[in-house]
């Protein structure tokens, strides 16, 4: 740095002269001074004080600055961007939904727009000052003056600069002896080295290379790959105390983190695996009849039709209930014989399956199993259960020709099913239909087996099966 | 102390400057100050060896903030379970501590910028130590919600920055948001300011060091400063710009914080009034905190006849005027619960003020309200025991305030069936105390190495003052000198 004040400037040779310049005791006199310096018409002139002296620009000649308008003009980018930005990101480009309120430009941009708006206008005004008034600047010739320290403190001096194009050096010199100051200086060339030792230098350089190496070391790691586990800084919950299944433990003798069922305990979920109103067949007859091997249990489970080795295949290997379906049949009719199933698969059901339903055959069921059908059922199988629902007609319409039309339920090998069975498909689902497991409550599901089963009695129902005292009401209904 | 024997002008007595007889202005500083035992009372504070008392307080303060930033280490690797945050009031001690410190961080900008633009000249003793409070108080109101985020280190994910990781946008429509934008404006507003402010007093610094060092430190932060009347002609301006845009921003700053409450939609919180009820009590706790700063340092440090009697006397005249102000506000609130017949804010305030934390509201509201109502009594609001007793319990009130506001409805909300009790832990406590000792320390280094008086101001308003008197007095009557120039 060279502003620093020169010991000794009779140097070599003579120090280059930039002006004059006259130190007063106050401002008063800097000003009657600078009015003088100013009306003999020199202009490349300056005023060094302690504090902004009230008038000395008028006396100088010094012109107003722009910085108001660069301001203004960085508060009103600054403005604009905030609204860009809010209405880009927000309204654009990232559209929250919050309370349904509008999106993009809002009162709620307010805050933000008039801080950004802030924000720009004090950098601006900072940094225009700065730059304006050409700072920093740390070699300055006026330095040179050993008394100049007095600038900031209580001194007033006056500069007239050699590069004024009426710069005469006496005359100058004679113009500021006349308005008596208490010391009258030549500037002149600062005669220290201008120039940064070589050791502030290389030190500089060194500690800027020695900052740079964690980034170098961070941005390896970045762009090079390792089959180390990455390397955790923070550790963002990654490493948690607690085991995952399949992993070891040294808690149990076992060394299993997963934990077998508790001997006299009932799990979540457990008694619907054990109550044959839930499946629609008693497990316990299925353990006495059936030889539980894992293998057997597994695809018992997953409804496979799979035959277990020990029990010789009864039934053809596709003969599950939506393959039994006509594939040929134009419209799922009734009556239509089902010739392409030699053997209808609800013959030899692997599973004990319910005869008899857990529910009560009353009125109040029957309603229930009626007002679920309708909903959840009909739009398929139609409100009679001949498979010609909505669904069907529209889709047959479409003619697709690969459109699989639904079972009706008064095909045999429907009517033979148990009720457990109807149930099961309804919980579960067959072929391209969905389980109703998740809609309906059993006992609604049980209902709707209730009602399937008066559908298809209905269907092939005799006189006999009407209660006498209502057999009048049928034959007025039939007579009209 | 040796160093201050040479200053033939100080005067060590309190001279009472505060009544203005008519026609007759009383001094803003005493003494009969020239420009330059102004500059030597100045530097002297960074000058001469520092006394005992710096050292202590400086010990002490600074092993407090080692404590906070071990505090926090800590707290990033344990998470912030280790506070008393818990179901209801998960906004418990951090943002009570925030809100606290960025209301203290109003008084600096507000003496800084509004005083300026109302032509308060009084201003000019007391601006430089009030901004950098200022300054301090921000940076430890920041700390708070950066490491209340949970995972600290992603804290800047407030900002919208584009992001590969994220791949989103913040969302504008938050105060939260908002607040990121308010205080960090607010924070760096208030830094250009006052480094601003100080350029012209580290030249100062710079030409009355005696070692190289200092020297070349001092250089490089005032960026070469001359004192060249062009110079001072843009930096005027500038200077009244950024003393125009600072004045609304710190306003908003608080409004904003405020905002933070008044938005959502707890009862106790979601009120009109907040924005200026919070900018008054900003106000007024950060005037407190200055008072509470300023009698201890004109003390140690000998600048009694700098920061006089008058200045202290104004600003505890703030403190009085805001604190009824804030008064008021309390009791609006009452009014309002009670006049809108709302009946989640009437069981609001009836619980606030006999609820489970009737202790914390009757703290708030005796330290708040009660104790400023004592200026008014000329003897104390020139006593700098007592004015410091006063503001010590103005901002326990204020932080009390924060606490009754955040605490009291967080706890007890429209769920019966979630309400809680907030207990703190010890690691609230220790880290509130901690940011006292960051606060504190920083205090101590600025007044160690930064101008702690803006020496160029007070010369400009001596100058002024006398140009003043002296057109004043041809007025009443020395005709004798014909035409002024």
């Amino acid at each position: 740095m060279s502003d620093h004040k020169p010991k000794n400037t009779t140097g070599t040779k003579a120090p280059k002269a930039y002006g004059w310049m006259a130190e007063y005791p106050d401002e008063h006199k800097l000003l009657e001074a600078a009015r003088k310096v100013r009306d003999s018409g020199y202009t490349d002139t300056d005023a060094f004080t302690p504090f902004p002296v009230h008038g000395i620009d008028e006396a100088l000649g010094i012109k107003p600055t722009v910085l108001p308008f660069i301001v203004l003009c960085c508060g009103f980018t600054g403005l604009c961007l905030a609204v860009t930005m809010q209405y880009w990101m927000n309204g654009v480009d990232y559209m929250y939904i919050i309370s349904g309120k509008p999106m993009g430009i809002t009162p709620a941009s307010v805050p933000v727009s008039f801080e950004m708006t802030i924000l720009f206008s004090a950098f601006s005004t900072f940094l225009g000052m700065i730059a304006l008034n050409k700072l920093p600047r740390f070699s300055n010739p006026v330095f040179t003056n050993p008394r100049f320290d007095r600038a900031t403190d209580d001194k007033f001096f006056l500069y007239v600069s050699a590069s004024d194009k009426y710069y005469n050096r006496d005359s100058v010199k004679e113009l500021l002896g006349g308005t008596s100051p208490d010391v009258l200086d030549e500037v002149v060339e600062d005669g220290s080295p201008a120039e940064l030792p070589k050791f502030v230098w290389l030190g500089a350089l060194l500690v800027v290379l020695t900052g740079l190496i964690p980034l170098m070391i961070v941005l390896n790691i970045r762009e090079s790959f390792s089959e180390k586990p990455r390397f955790h800084v923070f550790l963002d919950m990654d490493f948690q105390p607690k085991k995952k299944a399949d992993q070891q433990t040294t808690v149990f003798a076992d060394g299993r983190t997963m934990r077998p069922q508790v001997a006299g305990t009932v799990g979540r979920g457990q008694l619907e695996e054990q109550d044959a109103f839930y499946l629609g067949y008693d497990p316990n007859d299925l353990a006495a009849t059936v030889k539980m091997t894992p293998t057997r249990l597994v695809s018992l489970q997953d409804g496979a039709a799979q035959p277990p080795a020990d029990a010789p295949a009864t039934q053809p290997p596709a003969a599950t209930d939506s393959a039994a379906a006509p594939a040929t049949a134009p419209t799922a009719n009734a009556t239509q014989p089902p010739a392409a199933a030699p053997m209808p698969a609800a013959e030899a059901p692997e599973k004990p399956w319910l005869t008899e339903l857990p529910i009560e055959a009353n009125e109040a069921n029957m309603k229930l199993g009626e007002l679920k059908f309708q909903i959840y059922c009909s739009a398929c199988h139609g409100y009679a259960g001949n498979g010609d629902g909505l669904v069907h007609k529209r889709a047959d319409a479409l003619a697709q020709g690969t459109w699989l039309p639904p079972t009706s339920f008064h095909i045999d090998r429907v009517k033979a099913q148990s009720v457990g069975k109807i149930f099961n498909t309804i919980s579960k689902g067959q072929g391209k239909m969905a389980g109703y497991a998740n809609a309906l409550t059993p006992k609604e599901r049980w209902a709707i087996v209730l009602y399937v089963r008066a559908l298809q009695r209905s269907r092939d129902a005799k006189l006999d099966d009407i209660p006498v005292d209502k057999r009048s009401s049928l034959e007025e209904a039939g007579s009209k | 102390m040796a160093t201050t024997a040479n200053i033939a002008s100080y005067n060590p007595r309190e001279i009472d400057n505060t009544s203005d007889v008519p026609g007759h202005r009383a001094p803003l500083i005493t003494g009969n100050q020239t420009y330059h035992s102004v500059t030597e009372m100045v530097c002297n504070v960074a000058e001469a060896p520092q006394p005992m008392l710096w050292y202590i307080l400086f010990g002490f303060s600074s092993l407090t903030a080692v404590m906070f930033l071990s505090l926090i280490a800590f707290l990033l690797y344990m998470g912030v379970g280790i506070w008393g945050n818990m179901n209801p009031v998960f906004w418990a001690w951090p943002i009570v501590n925030f809100v606290f410190w960025v209301g203290i961080g109003h008084a600096g900008t507000l003496i800084s910028a509004i005083l300026f633009l109302f032509r308060q000249n009084w201003r000019t003793s007391i601006n430089r130590a009030a901004e950098a409070m200022t300054i301090f108080a921000v940076v430890c109101a920041g700390i708070y919600p950066g490491i209340h985020v949970g995972r600290a280190w992603l804290a800047f994910w407030l900002l919208p920055y584009p992001s590969l990781n994220l791949w989103m946008w913040p969302q504008f429509r938050s105060p939260l948001l908002w607040d990121v934008f308010a205080v960090g404006t607010y924070a760096s507003t208030s830094l250009v300011f006052w480094y601003m402010g100080m350029i012209p007093d580290l030249a100062t610094y710079r030409d009355r060091s005696k070692t190289k060092m200092k020297r070349f430190v001092y250089s490089i932060f005032c960026l070469g400063w001359t004192g060249s009347s062009r110079h001072w002609l843009r930096y005027e301006k500038a200077y009244t710009l950024l003393a125009a845009l600072a004045a609304p921003l710190v306003l908003s700053v608080h409004t904003v914080v405020s905002f933070d409450f008044a938005v959502s939609q707890v009862a106790g919180w979601h009120t009109t009034i907040f924005p200026p009820y919070f900018v008054a009590g900003a106000i007024f706790s950060g005037f407190a905190m200055v008072v509470t700063l300023l009698v201890p340092m004109r003390k140690i440090y000998k600048l009694e006849n700098l920061i006089t009697l008058r200045h202290l006397d104004n600003m505890n005249k703030i403190i009085l005027a805001t604190g009824s102000l804030v008064g008021l506000a309390y009791g609006t609130e009452f009014f309002i619960a009670w006049y809108s017949k709302n009946p989640y804010e009437g069981f609001t305030f009836m619980n606030r003020a006999f609820g489970p934390y009737w202790w914390a509201y009757w703290i708030m509201v005796s330290c708040n309200v009660i104790s400023p109502q004592l200026f008014w009594f000329k003897k104390l609001r020139t006593s700098p025991f007592w004015m410091v007793v006063i503001c010590i319990f103005v901002n326990i009130g204020m932080w009390f305030e924060r606490f009754v506001i955040t605490v009291t409805s967080l706890s007890r909300d429209y769920l019966p069936s979630s309400w809680g009790y907030f207990s703190p832990t010890i690691f609230d406590g220790l880290m509130f105390f901690g940011s006292f000792g960051v606060f504190m320390s920083l205090f101590l280094l600025f007044c160690r190495y930064l101008p702690t008086i803006a020496m160029s101001e007070v010369k400009g308003v001596m100058s002024s003052d006398a140009h003043a008197k002296h057109v004043q007095d041809e007025l009443m009557g020395v005709h004798s000198h014909g035409h002024h120039h």
